[in-house]
């Protein structure tokens, strides 16, 4: 076999969960998350000359980019999520001392949470919690300051919180009297 | 630092991103106000709900599968000195190519002895190939009471089996596989996200030294008459620590 496609094989192939995982929680459907990645892994081949440094943000990288134009093209109204004046305009008043909600969460609960949150703070908190990269990479990958990074996070966060404390208000027998917000 | 920058830059914090300095400060403000604690407790719990609940989609097998076909071969002759193969050695830019490739392989192995570059590429090549197999353990078991047995079975020697999950690298299971042409155990760990894969054969190799492969890093280890090799995508101070925990513990 060719020498460049082994090493790729070699290089790449072993973060391809990686890719699909993101790929997945952006695209949200499992078949489109396969077409993005395979048209991302055929790009990586192409640019592989080019890779310095660590293959897995380099690789997520273009994944991300294929996702944005996936985007572009399947979900417009999300992609404008990405313009930073409405991502500044959500309201970030939280707070409340009783956080119990994120202590006793059920899986499905969280997972419909995540998948819910605006695009640029669910993939700020994809590749922070479940990829464990560090926010340079974060940075790199998402083409954004370590700063934006940190606010992502940091409201992602705090909504993701608020979202599933109130489903839990709303349907928990003991939930709490101030229920919705 | 005031209190609202403390606040902005709380999540930083507890992600472990903020510089030392920074950090010292906001520690000091965190002593004396509890509504910062508390704040800095929520967002410990928010991470910890996510890594502990939010599904890690794996790619399906098919997809690497389709991959490997769809990823094309390059066009004959398109690059000279990238993709040698072996019929157009004699082509005059490919042989110089090759030259410079011996000389820089030369190079590179006179810093290490050749048997152990090889024996490190091995091993990251069947860590690779059983990752992309989806097999990584055959017999899948947290107990190395289980595992040990099984190995033993299938191996002309009994290697040492431990579980460290304490100490955060938890046993998986374990897979017999082939290295320098001999079968190996192969004993599986999971720290995070991050599969390691240890190779364990009898010798007495050096206790320690790293390797660099692919992206991948290669660890030593031995004891009491057997040899470790660890691999894994992990960072090499996580892998080191595994590797004196494999030399600490004498074969059960």
């Amino acid at each position: 076999m060719d020498e460049r496609k082994q090493r790729f094989e070699r290089t790449v192939l072993p973060h391809l969960d990686a890719a699909y995982n993101l790929a997945r929680w952006l695209t949200r459907n499992d078949h489109d998350a396969q077409d993005v990645v395979q048209e991302a892994a055929l790009r990586a081949f192409r640019f592989f000359d080019g890779l310095r440094g660590e293959p897995r943000p380099w690789l997520l990288a273009i994944v991300r980019n294929s996702c944005m134009s996936w985007m572009q093209i399947n979900r417009p109204a999300e992609l404008a999520a990405f313009d930073d004046g409405a991502v500044e305009r959500i309201a970030d008043d939280a707070g409340t001392p009783e956080d119990l909600a994120l202590r006793a969460v059920d899986r499905r609960r969280l997972n419909e949470a995540l998948a819910a949150l605006p695009a640029p703070f669910r993939e700020a908190i994809v590749l922070r919690e479940l990829e464990d990269l560090a926010y340079k990479d974060i940075a790199r990958i998402a083409e954004i300051p370590i700063g934006t990074v940190m606010s992502r996070l940091a409201r992602g966060r705090r909504l993701l919180a608020d979202s599933l404390r109130a489903i839990e208000n709303a349907a928990g027998p003991n939930a709490a009297p101030k229920a919705a917000r | 630092m005031n209190r609202d920058e403390a606040a902005r830059l709380l999540d930083a914090y507890a992600d472990g991103e903020l510089d030392p300095a920074a950090s010292l400060e906001l520690e000091a403000l965190l002593a004396r106000d509890a509504g910062l604690r508390a704040a800095c407790e929520r967002i410990r719990a928010a991470s910890a709900a996510i890594r502990a609940q939010a599904d890690y989609h794996r790619a399906p097998a098919e997809l690497a599968a389709r991959l490997r076909v769809s990823i094309p071969a390059p066009p004959e002759g398109a690059r000279a000195a990238g993709g040698l193969r072996r019929r157009r050695w004699l082509a005059p830019a490919a042989a110089f190519a090759a030259a410079a490739a011996l000389t820089w392989t030369l190079a590179w192995t006179t810093l290490r002895p050749a048997a152990e570059e090889r024996l490190a590429g091995d091993a990251v090549a069947s860590h690779v190939r059983a990752t992309l197999a989806g097999r990584l353990v055959d017999v899948e078991s947290s107990d190395q009471h289980n595992v040990k047995p099984w190995l033993s079975a299938r191996l002309p020697y009994s290697p040492p089996v431990s579980d460290f999950a304490a100490e955060g690298f938890a046993l998986r299971g374990a897979r017999v596989d082939v290295l320098d042409g001999h079968p190996v155990a192969v004993l599986g760990y999971q720290r995070r996200r991050h599969t390691i894969d240890v190779f364990v054969r009898p010798g007495a190799g050096r206790r320690s030294g790293g390797y660099e492969r692919d992206g991948f890093n290669v660890e030593r280890a031995a004891a009491d008459g057997m040899e470790f090799w660890i691999v894994s995508d992990l960072n090499r101070e996580e892998l080191a620590q595994l590797a004196r925990l494999l030399s600490a513990r004498s074969p059960g």
